[in-house]
């Protein structure tokens, strides 16, 4: 038993617990592909998001424009798709412009945190209103539609074997962000500089480069979010991904990500996008007035992430006790605090 | 209030006419012959809060010469609905260079637009449009200007204390007419949901109600669920994914304004059951009409937001260049924009100039 970690499965345990409570109160409905395709497709946009963001949480730092950069970058693509007459070449030109806007965004970030050294949430602060700025000006605060051509609006609901496109580009970037996070140098750095990022400047880490590089994924994934939403809504206007950020940083910090830097795992954040995707599914399947949906929400994420605090926390001390009990003597008794 | 049964024609002749009784009521005269309203009626003759025969000491201008500064305020400058209102006051104002119209993005705030109210106030502004986030943490500033001599026009969303006048688009009848429509199309049987916006505006919660108390009048219709989806278009499509699950026999869905009867549109295309569920929506913004014309939606309640908006920077312009005053209503008299049914059938009826 004692080998058991129990930390390791609170996570998936909390989500076979929530889905079995949902199957037997739901059988009809919740058991099945589509509904779990719904989920998915419910949360993709900020599972794509959280995946580029958590380099910015792992070096300690905090992107808060996300939202609003989805919403200009949303509206990039639809302007151009508008004004390139909706051509299936005006989705790729479209598409490689917002691109292009969130990678420029997060280059502008990085180089503005680590020249100035200005905090983080400072600047994606000020960024934040500047984008939404920027759309309302491009979009003279219009909703521009864009309900061809079926090429882009594919990218927001075509179905392969069943599920919708949006959730395939989640799954593919959560699997790009935790190879580049476990399996190169850089990604390893990136951890080390949220431990300590002094330490890593002199063990000969790029600090700067490495910051630079963690904005850009953040702006590319949050344009790459407003693009499916676009896509999904067949529209692109300035409020466009307006709240995003406070979800996808929820989604982190429910899957165990630390705002401090140095901790957090890309399952992690998937888990916490698909757990709140499963609440909200809960309630509407639930049948939940609107009045009360709120209060049931924020208190299943405070049960779901108390039980997760706690298997950690005992597992560290476990390990302290195994410590302890290694260096012998009367201590093994004791139970020291966590 | 809700209980008041109106005739489509009814509502309808209000509208066209409710400007002019709307001058008379304020004005304080020549009302007796204005008998289209019965509440006007009251308005000069019941307890006005001061002296209705005291003389105004509201300094008049003229509004087509001399410099004049209207301020607009709006819930949320980033809502279709607020930016067609916003064209409709500028449209009204184009010819006179001499009047300034500056908005105000009260960014779904009631505290927000309390600072912008005050700042307004102390700017001597010579009017304001004001949609109200809320109410009634809006009505001391509403009342402070007007008592320093600044007309408040409210636009669809009412303040709670009497002003010189609100125009609105129609909320509980709105609903009413949609819940008949859809169950004349559903043949009078099966299940229906709703999708709210956000719970506690009066316009929303008088649409549902409505919307509610009609359908509750067909015994065989049955309203199974109804979700937020926060006004929200893509929060819509969750929602209308979550009904098709829940209840793969729903019949139809009416949604408290259009972005999220689109959102359900989209999901019902989504789901392989395009035009097999009746949806309707609220509103009549232009991608709502185009859903319509493609088969998508099934029907929405347009209201003209820039004629809306237009009729408002007219009684501004119409308080500004008179004495009318608000201490000699009883109450805020109301203009009722005319509510257009849109259907497949009557959507080419709407001229594309008139699509906000």
């Amino acid at each position: 038993m004692r080998n058991l970690n129990l930390s390791r499965l609170s996570k998936p345990i909390i989500l076979v617990a929530f889905v079995v409570t949902l199957a037997i109160l739901r059988p009809s409905s919740f058991l099945t592909i589509s509904n779990f395709a719904n989920v998915l497709w419910s949360v993709s946009v900020i599972g794509i998001m959280v995946c580029g963001t958590i380099f910015v949480f792992l070096l300690g730092g905090i992107d808060l424009s996300i939202g609003t950069l989805a919403g200009l970058s949303a509206v990039t693509v639809v302007e151009v798709i508008k004004n390139m007459g909706a051509t299936n070449e005006s989705v790729i030109i479209g598409v490689l412009a917002a691109l292009g806007v969130g990678a420029a965004a997060g280059v502008v970030h990085g180089l503005i945190i680590t020249k100035f050294d200005i905090p983080a949430f400072l600047v994606t602060f000020a960024s934040q209103m500047v984008f939404l700025g920027l759309s309302m000006v491009i979009t003279n605060n219009q909703i521009v539609s864009a309900r061809e051509p079926v090429l882009f609006t594919a990218i927001g609901s075509m179905k392969v074997l069943g599920f919708p496109l949006p959730i395939y580009l989640m799954l593919l970037i959560a699997v790009g962000s935790w190879f580049v996070l476990s399996k190169t140098t850089f990604g390893r750095g990136i951890y080390a500089i949220g431990g300590n990022p002094v330490a890593s400047e002199i063990s000969g880490i790029q600090v700067k480069r490495s910051t630079v590089l963690c904005y850009v994924f953040s702006g590319v994934t949050a344009a790459i979010g407003g693009i499916v939403l676009a896509a999904m809504t067949q529209q692109g206007m300035a409020s466009t991904g307006t709240g995003y950020e406070t979800q996808v940083i929820t989604a982190g910090v429910i899957g165990g990500v630390s705002l401090l830097g140095g901790v957090g795992t890309v399952s992690g954040c998937i888990y916490g996008a698909v757990l709140m995707g499963l609440i909200n599914n809960a309630l509407n399947l639930l049948s939940v007035p609107s009045t009360q949906s709120g209060l049931v929400q924020g208190l299943v994420i405070i049960v779901a992430v108390a039980f997760d605090a706690l298997q950690h926390q005992d597992q560290s001390r476990r390990k302290a006790r195994r410590i302890l009990g290694r260096l012998g003597g009367d201590k093994a008794n004791e139970s020291p605090a966590a | 209030m809700h209980n008041i049964e109106k005739s489509d024609e009814r509502v309808r002749s209000l509208s066209r006419r409710g400007l002019i009784t709307l001058a008379a009521a304020s004005a304080g005269v020549l009302v007796a012959g204005c008998a289209q309203t019965p509440r006007d009626g009251g308005a000069s003759s019941a307890a006005a809060p001061s002296d209705p025969n005291a003389a105004s000491n509201k300094k008049k201008k003229n509004p087509y010469k001399d410099d004049i500064k209207i301020a607009y305020v709006a819930h949320d400058l980033s809502t279709p609905n607020n930016q067609a209102w916003l064209e409709g006051i500028q449209r009204e104002c184009a010819s006179w260079s001499n009047i300034d119209i500056q908005s105000f993005n009260g960014e779904s705030s009631a505290e927000t637009q309390t600072q912008i109210m005050a700042d307004v106030i102390n700017q001597g502004f010579d009017a304001v449009i004001l949609q109200c986030s809320d109410g009634t943490a809006l009505a001391p500033s509403v009342k402070e200007a007007e008592e320093k001599g600044i007309p408040v026009i409210t636009l669809n969303l009412d303040a709670y204390t009497t002003h010189s006048a609100l125009v609105m688009a129609v909320d509980y009848d709105a609903g009413r007419m949609a819940a008949d429509k859809i169950a004349e199309s559903i043949n009078k049987k099966g299940d229906v949901a709703i999708i709210q916006g956000v719970p506690g505006l009066t316009r929303t919660d008088n649409l549902e109600q409505g919307f509610r108390d009609t359908i509750g009048k067909y015994p065989d219709i049955k309203i199974v669920d109804a979700q937020s989806a926060s006004f929200e278009k893509a929060k819509a499509i969750t929602v209308m994914n979550s009904f098709l699950q829940s209840y793969p026999d729903i019949k139809a869905v009416f949604a408290i304004n259009d972005a999220m009867a689109e959102g359900a549109a989209l999901a019902a295309e989504s789901a392989n059951k395009k035009g097999q569920i009746v949806i309707w929506g609220a509103d009549g913004e232009k991608d709502a009409l185009a859903m319509i014309e493609s088969g998508d939606m099934s029907g929405t309640i347009y209201t003209n937001s820039w004629d809306e908006g237009s009729t408002a920077a007219k009684i501004a312009l119409l308080m500004v260049g008179s004495e009318y005053s608000y201490t000699v209503l009883s109450e805020t008299p109301k203009v009722i924009m005319e509510p257009i049914v849109v259907t497949a059938e009557t959507v080419s009826s709407i001229a594309e100039n008139d699509r906000w």
